[in-house]
């Protein structure tokens, strides 16, 4: 049983070795950002500040444009996450209980379509939305990610889940499709909508690519972008930098912590689908 | 209420899956219909057609003399329980019950009235502000039926209401629907695959299998008198026994199968029927029920006697099942039914007799009773 | 066939309820994908009207450009270097999180946190972490270990990149082998101990064969991943330096966005794209998902 222990032991060092290694990262961040001296790279480094502070936070409010980058992340991010819900939920429920022609050949297309690499699409979608003006503006942040393909298989594959019979019983009663999808079908599928808001959530929120390519002016940036200008700018200035990394990582954090069975359902049902 | 024809129904999948190969059946107002069959007969899909859940691909549909077929589920004035029930999770049993009437724009004082008088009927009064998760099976049945209770439909259908139910339940709810149609007098088709809930609920019996209508009678022709060889079969339990030969004719008709041999005398009036067969090979089918130990039961007007070998008994309580062979034919099982105080060890030759007014015979061929 | 009525309204209300996500992906899926084709044979510059057609010219271009030449090196480095490992890593963390564990929530989170980060917070934290007063040369130094300054010397910052790369996307991963393990029948583990398999063969004997398909679906999503790495090479070193870190994706969108050279780019995201059909073609061949 003594060789029982020593693995015991050594698991648990692993483990804690691990532990270190994903979270350390964060914590030393935000040591610098409660950190009161400018100079965080006196040698040798101080993990834990000498003199704290709030006012790294305060800074971040009030000499960058935060408010504003805040707006348009949190506004790009409602409006997808909304729109994603509820289309993505609307076109799965097509997919999985209704019959039409062209239904199979049309879904296979839009599953295809996932294995196309998004890099190929960026300068045809510039060009796009340049012709209809819409580059640096909100439209063309948040158009393109209305509605994803992931989405709507993530709910065509719960909705397929739902006994027929519920459908059936709805029939009779007197529901047209559109009243069995908003009064049936949505109510009971408040864990795949979870994942499908939580995952449009957290991809809106941190997506980086899309919004440099279409942004050109501060004002519009959204706090991502906003964050890569500033580490270009201030460079020097790590604790308003550390502020601001950590006041943008708070949502998806307390979204997280909040609806932990979602995500891991949602990645285990993503998982299935090869 | 109302009255259901059914004329030539067809249901094609695809191009040649033919799930209903044309469908006669005509149903009366305030009567009892139900159609059974083995899994895969076609039962379900015939139901489902009626409620419209499944399109009719050939032949009409008629509820009240009006032809339903392009109606959708909801405008054929139907109701439907289901054999998972059906239940909305989300709501509570008061809102699953009221939903259609909320749907065809009832009077709010209407709907609460109708609830409370079919949850009174069903005995679910208390239980009006639960959700479906938090009742017993029986009691989620009792909703699926009340939800169609409200509504007042023309027709009633049950797609095998009772099946998920345990056998103790299961016999309290048939007893409970049958005493509900006599006070609703309503149409009722009701859908079950256990010929013991057909014969005992229905007033009319569609016996279906692979797509064929095979026989529409009341219970006890179905039993007595059945079309084919498949109804005897399927009808009664244990079932028919079937024993295959062939007709001779010395003095009188004798049916010759193997070491067993009987003559089938002339007042049975079978004779006419059977004259072609002779010769030719058919097939005999005869009752459990039928069968009678000669020594101890002589009082019956018998057939001949018959040398068995009982291999097996199976005392159920009041009755027995003993399980046979005849001498030279081992691999062939049959069955007949004893009162249990006759005690039988298995293992035995003993001498039986046949009722002889329920001789049955059948077409080898087409199977169609002859006689 | 002919449609009943009933038939053609079911019809009808589904095409309305997939309408709105046809035209989104129509318009910034489908078509762009034969756009980025047409695109890629002319000159075509945002700051100039005339886009003269020029043919192949750009693909030639392309592969006479020391730059491009150089990215395609770093992007395939980069994948065959993240992939293995984040994928090993992140069954080795199932694996883990698998076992009865006190307060396996935390851990979870611990694995997690990395994942659900924005790319540009965690890239941010590891230019720190990796300057030359900064953490990483700190721990070293306690080991009497003088470290470099890691994103500005050309023979460490692809690296340095590829290991923050492999700390993000291991725990993410680690989810999708967590539900793989979470289905493989407790039988199976029982019936290996008592065959005498300890811990060790427990895990390559059983659980490796056994979360094949997942392992399959990781591999893929790390492989179009990596390929397209983007996020952590703009906020870290901008391709620098000396290019020691372009990307085929970094490089697409440097000609695409700075140098306005949109047909250019086009190009070479195509190239690009066509490089990972191939990385995916060949590991459906050599690696197949096929569960036992």
């Amino acid at each position: 049983m003594k060789e029982l222990k020593i693995q015991r032991i050594l698991f648990y060092g692993l483990l804690l070795l691990m532990t270190i290694i994903y979270m350390g990262p964060f914590l030393f961040s935000l040591s610098i950002s409660f950190n009161a001296e400018q100079d965080v790279f006196s040698w040798p480094i101080k993990l834990i500040p000498e003199k704290w502070t709030l006012a790294n936070y305060q800074r971040v409010w009030q000499d960058l444009p935060f408010g504003q980058w805040l707006f348009n992340s949190v506004a790009i991010t409602l409006i997808q996450t909304l729109t994603n819900v509820f289309f993505a939920s609307l076109a799965g429920f097509a997919f999985a209980r209704l019959e039409f022609p062209g239904k199979n050949i049309i879904f296979s297309v839009l599953l295809a379509s996932l294995m196309i690499p998004g890099i190929i699409l960026l300068v045809p979608k510039f060009i796009i939305l340049n012709e209809f003006h819409m580059i640096n503006t909100y439209a063309g942040l948040t158009l393109p990610g209305l509605v994803t393909v992931v989405n709507i298989f993530l709910m065509k594959q719960f909705f397929e889940t739902i006994p027929k019979d519920l459908e059936e019983a709805a029939l009779i009663d007197g529901c047209s499709y559109f009243r069995i999808f908003w009064q049936i079908f949505l109510p009971v599928s408040k864990p795949a909508l979870a994942a499908v808001a939580i995952y449009t959530f957290q991809g809106s929120w941190n997506e980086f690519m899309w919004p440099v390519i279409v942004t050109t002016t501060r004002e519009m940036f959204t706090l991502p972008v906003g964050m890569a200008f500033l580490k270009n700018e201030f460079s020097v200035q790590w604790p308003l930098l550390m502020a601001g990394t950590i006041l943008i990582s708070l949502p998806t954090l307390a979204i997280f912590l909040i609806f932990q069975k979602y995500f891991v359902q949602g990645v285990a049902s993503a998982g299935l689908k090869e | 209420m109302a009255n259901v024809k059914l004329k030539q129904l067809k249901k094609v999948y695809g191009k040649d899956v033919i799930a209903i190969k044309g469908a006669d059946v005509s149903i009366k107002d305030k009567e009892f219909v139900v159609l059974v069959g083995p899994s895969g007969c076609g039962k379900s899909t015939l139901l489902r057609m009626i409620a419209g859940l499944e399109e009719i691909s050939e032949g009409e549909l008629f509820i009240d003399e009006e032809k339903v077929n392009d109606l959708s589920p909801k405008d054929r004035d139907i109701a439907m329980v289901f054999q998972n029930y059906a239940l909305y999770p989300h709501m509570t049993v008061f809102d699953n019950m009221a939903f259609g009437l909320k749907l065809r724009k009832h009077k709010k004082e209407d709907i609460k009235r109708r609830v409370e008088e079919a949850a009174e009927i069903l005995g679910l009064s208390e239980y009006l502000q639960r959700k479906p998760k938090e009742m017993s099976g029986g009691q989620r049945q009792r909703v699926a039926i009340g939800r169609a209770l409200v509504r007042q439909p023309k027709v009633f259908l049950f797609d095998e209401p009772l099946s998920n139910l345990d056998a103790k339940l299961r016999v309290q709810m048939r007893i409970e629907i049958k005493r509900l149609h006599k006070q609703l007098e309503a149409t009722m088709i009701y859908v079950t695959h256990d010929q013991i809930e057909a014969m005992t609920m229905g007033d009319k019996i569609v016996v279906l299998k692979d797509g064929y209508v095979q026989q529409v009678d009341s219970p006890m022709n179905l039993f007595n008198n059945p079309a084919n060889k498949f109804v005897a079969g399927f009808i009664g339990s244990p079932a028919m026994n079937f024993l295959e030969g062939r007709i001779e004719k010395s003095n009188e008709l004798e049916f010759v199968s193997g070491l067993v041999r009987f003559g089938i005398p002339e007042k049975l009036g079978l004779h006419e029927k059977l004259k072609p067969y002779i010769g030719k090979s058919l097939i005999f089918g005869f009752r459990p029920e039928y069968l009678y130990d000669k020594e101890k039961e002589n009082s019956k007007e018998l057939s001949v006697d018959m040398d068995i070998i009982l291999d097996v008994t199976e005392p159920v309580g009041s009755e027995s099942f003993n399980y046979f062979h005849f001498e030279g034919q081992e691999d062939k099982t049959f069955c007949f039914r004893s009162d249990s105080v006759y005690q039988y060890q298995g293992n035995e030759k003993i001498k039986v007799g046949l009722d002889i007014n329920r001789l049955r015979f059948f077409d080898k061929k087409t199977e169609i009773r002859i006689a | 066939m002919k449609l009943s009525s009933k038939q053609k309204q079911q019809a009808r209300t589904a095409y309305l309820f997939i309408a709105f996500p046809l035209v989104i992906f129509g318009v910034f899926t489908f078509f762009p994908i034969l756009f980025a084709f047409f695109i890629s044979f002319f000159d075509w510059n945002l700051l100039i009207h005339d886009k003269p057609f020029v043919g192949l010219a750009n693909y030639f271009e392309l592969f006479q450009d020391r730059v491009f030449l150089i990215s395609i090196k770093n992007t395939i480095v980069y994948t065959i270097g993240v992939v293995p490992i984040q994928t090993l890593l992140a069954l080795v963390l199932a694996f883990i999180m698998n076992q009865k564990l006190k307060g396996r929530a935390f851990f979870r989170l611990a694995f997690y946190l990395p994942a659900v980060t924005s790319s540009v917070v965690t890239s941010i934290i590891f230019v720190w972490i990796y300057s030359k007063p900064g953490l990483l040369n700190y721990l070293l130094s306690l080991i009497g270990i003088e470290g470099t300054d890691w994103l500005t010397n050309p023979g460490t910052a692809l690296f340095a990149i590829m290991a923050l790369n492999i700390w993000t996307t291991s725990g993410y991963f680690m989810i999708s082998f967590l539900a793989g393990l979470q289905s493989i029948p407790q039988s199976l583990y029982e019936a290996a101990k008592i065959d005498g398999a300890n811990a060790w063969q427990q895990f390559w004997k059983i659980t490796v064969p056994m979360v094949r398909p997942v392992t399959y679906f990781v591999i893929v999503l790390g492989l179009i991943g990596c390929f397209q790495v983007f996020d952590q090479i703009y906020v870290m070193s901008a391709g620098g330096p000396v290019n020691s870190t372009t990307t085929m994706s970094y490089f697409t969108y440097n000609n695409s966005f700075k140098f306005f050279r949109l047909g250019y780019g086009a190009a070479s995201a195509i190239i690009l794209a066509f490089i990972i059909f191939g990385a995916t073609w060949l590991q459906k061949k050599y690696l197949p998902s096929e569960a036992y």
